[in-house]
């Protein structure tokens, strides 16, 4: 052997050694990397960026179980927030309640948390607390509770004060939805059901089923008039049976006079429901839009 | 143009982006086609009088109901309306709403009045509307 | 001697990028061995983390076609169509691009818009690239024809491919034991019931027939007796909704017996059928 072979070996060696050492280095670093709780950060903020709010959860929670970082913790809470699991989302955006930066935006999203959990309860509660109630958000904060009045049958706040809370633009309408609520438009169901008792049919029309009155007068009157010439003409068993059919259209018709009425009662609730809803999806509860 | 194709793109992406709201498993697609209903002939055993319904109920389905074409513009018919509307509540309030129904139904102008209409385009009425119990009304097609 | 040094170095610089490389290919792995276990939505997850951090694109082409296939699974039919468009885009030759688009069209198939697949498999049959590709186009287009219920134009696609093909002769043999809903609605308004006879419901044909005779006998009676009154009220109410009743249920029998014949020819391809389904 040369001398000139046993350098070039020797090289040849360290380089192996030095190749497969990076090698290793490489792979454990690469293979840890994608899982380390950096990627898993910079993974699940992708994720939350792409709206993939389920996949983000796992990677932004893992991230959170090395580090403490209020950013990601919001966005942690988001991802609840965003899936409809409001009591969570409520939960993780409390823990934020002390945040340097965060505190105002988590409170108005915890808020908002309460809101479309229909939990219209406590936000009155917390929203009137003072600890609560006093930040950047609060005219937010505040709207959305009055906005909670039209959500379920609690006691109306006094007009002004509702008034108040919300844009000049939009008060008239609000005016409007105030007083439907306070004196919803509604039949009696005692009045519809005397009603038809008196004439057939008279029930259904007083309740805006003016087809179904008519039709109901229409079918007492003529079964009845078919009963009498019948017992009239001597007939008794045609004449029982159309009296029979007499009873069933009357009868029927005053409790389907009474039905009547309080299916319009109901239905002007859920429209007025649905109307409110539109209504304040469409300016999105007048809330401002978070984004990071 | 690019830019435009690209910004649809975008759009289209992120209007689809979050519809995984749970965790999911794997779904097979059934190949075969949807059978049309036809009357549920199943016969009611909660009581005396709801089985003597039914079996009449099933009578009437074989002998007439079936035969004579689809001539009732609710859902469910007024033969079915009637029994749900006896088991829900009483065999007299159940006929009290049943001839409400059928006064309803020869209006010939139902049309005008306020059903939701289901795909098959029949009127949705079921009995739990006319109880007298405003809690159980429902607007909402099932 | 210089010339081997460099050649060292060169090797120097090439093998971390070489490890980095494996370990995307690891993350493939992983994420293809969730997509075998059946495990779709995390296999999904995987897929997305190799998207991530596999800035060169290497593997834009399989990993979405892969989530395409998991959303398919889990009979998510627009995201999946959504991938496997990602996974055209980014295909590397003809044969992947194929692939993903084939995808596309049997995920229209199982999601019922056979028209859309059906347009799809005219414009791979247009595409130069595809000349030699006419078989399998027209098989997915003749599952296309079979999901949209045209046995007929599915017998005709498949035997383009084999005059014998397994799936021709089941597409003719399902057409074949179809009746015609035409003729059974024909002959019940000439003989009311007969349609009902034809579509093998015997006993309701008879039923059928047997009002329709009652209700004319009890019409033609009354005017007989000059009741005139009860002679139209009885032709309209009984004798007129059983005449009509009896075409009704005639095509609803046809109709119904033609969809259990389908349904049969669809059981076997979903259950027994051996060869590749969309």
């Amino acid at each position: 052997m040369t001398i000139d072979t046993k350098i070039l070996l020797r090289i040849f060696l360290i380089i192996a050694l030095i190749s497969a050492s990076q090698a290793i280095y490489c792979q454990s670093n690469q293979g840890e990397n994608i899982f380390s709780p950096e990627n898993r950060l910079k993974f699940g903020n992708y994720l939350y960026k792409e709206k993939d709010y389920l996949r983000a959860l796992p990677e932004l929670k893992e991230y959170l179980k090395t580090k403490t970082d209020d950013t990601t913790q919001f966005r942690f809470a988001d991802c609840f927030f965003r899936l409809n699991r409001f009591s969570e989302a409520e939960y993780n955006f409390r823990t934020l309640f002390s945040s340097p930066t965060l505190a105002d935006e988590s409170r108005l999203k915890f808020f908002e948390s309460l809101f479309f959990d229909n939990d219209y309860a406590a936000l009155r509660e917390y929203s009137e607390r003072n600890s609560y109630s006093d930040f950047k958000y609060s005219n937010e904060v505040n709207r959305l509770k009055y906005i909670s009045f039209f959500f379920d049958d609690s006691i109306l706040p006094k007009e002004n004060e509702m008034l108040n809370a919300f844009p000049d633009s939009v008060r008239p309408q609000i005016l409007n939805y105030y007083l439907l609520k306070k004196f919803p438009p509604a039949k009696s169901v005692a009045t519809a059901a005397i009603l038809s008792a008196i004439i057939p049919g008279a029930g259904k029309i007083y309740t805006g089923e003016i087809g179904d009155g008519i039709t109901a007068f229409a079918a007492t009157a003529l079964s009845a008039y078919l009963a009498y010439s019948n017992f009239h003409n001597d007939h008794q068993f045609r004449g029982w049976l159309f009296t029979g059919l007499t009873a069933f259209f009357y009868g029927g018709n005053i409790y389907g006079s009474a039905a009547s009425a309080q299916i319009y009662n109901v239905r002007m609730k859920f429209d007025f429901q649905k109307s409110v809803k539109l209504f304040f999806e469409e300016r999105n509860y007048f809330l401002p839009e978070i984004n990071f | 143009m690019k830019f435009i194709f690209m910004l649809f793109f975008l759009s289209a992406v992120s209007l689809f982006a979050q519809n995984e709201f749970v965790k999911w498993e794997a779904a097979p697609a059934s190949y075969e086609i949807n059978n049309a209903d036809r009357h549920d002939y199943t016969l009611d055993r909660s009581g005396f009088g709801m089985t003597i319904l039914s079996v009449l109920r099933n009578g009437y389905y074989f002998f007439v109901s079936d035969l004579d074409g689809d001539n009732c513009a609710f859902s469910p018919s007024c033969s079915a309306f009637f029994l749900q509307a006896v088991k829900e509540t009483s065999i007299f309030k159940g006929a009290l709403m049943f001839a409400d129904r059928f006064t309803r139904d020869i209006n010939f102008f139902k049309g005008l009045n306020h059903y939701p209409q289901l795909p098959d385009r029949k009127f949705y009425d079921p009995s739990s509307n006319y109880t007298l119990h405003s809690a159980k009304i429902k607007f909402n097609l099932p | 001697m210089k010339i081997k040094l460099s050649a060292i170095l060169i090797y120097l610089l090439i093998s971390p990028s070489a490890w980095a490389q494996s370990s995307l290919s690891i993350q493939f792995d992983y994420a293809e061995k969730l997509f075998n276990e059946k495990q779709y939505f995390d296999s999904i997850t995987e897929f997305k983390r190799l998207l991530f951090i596999d800035s060169d694109g290497q593997y834009s082409y399989r990993a979405n076609l892969i989530i395409g296939k998991c959303y398919k699974e889990g009979a998510k039919f627009d995201d999946a169509i959504k991938y496997f468009s990602f996974a055209a885009k980014n295909s590397n030759a003809p044969e992947e691009n194929f692939e993903a688009r084939t995808q596309i069209i049997r995920t229209n198939i199982l999601r019922r818009t056979t028209d859309r697949a059906l347009q799809l498999c005219d414009e791979l049959d247009t595409d130069p690239a595809f000349v030699d590709k006419k078989d399998e186009i027209n098989y997915w287009r003749g599952w296309a024809y079979i999901f949209a219920d045209d046995w007929k134009n599915a017998s005709l696609v498949f035997g383009r491919i084999d005059p014998n093909h397994e799936l021709k002769i089941l597409a003719e043999k399902t057409e074949k034991a179809k009746v015609s809903v035409t003729f059974a609605k024909v002959i019940s308004y000439i003989l009311p019931g007969a349609g009902a006879i034809y579509c093998g419901n015997f006993l309701s044909g008879l039923m059928s027939a047997g009002w329709n005779l009652l209700a004319g006998y009890w019409t033609m009676n009354s005017f007989a007796e000059n009741r005139a009154f009860d002679g139209i009220v009885v032709g309209e109410l009984v004798w007129l909704r059983f005449y009509r009743g009896a075409i009704q249920n005639a095509e609803e029998f046809a109709v119904e017996k033609n969809l259990k014949i389908s349904n049969q020819s669809l059981r076997y391809l979903q259950n027994e059928y051996k060869g590749i389904k969309p």
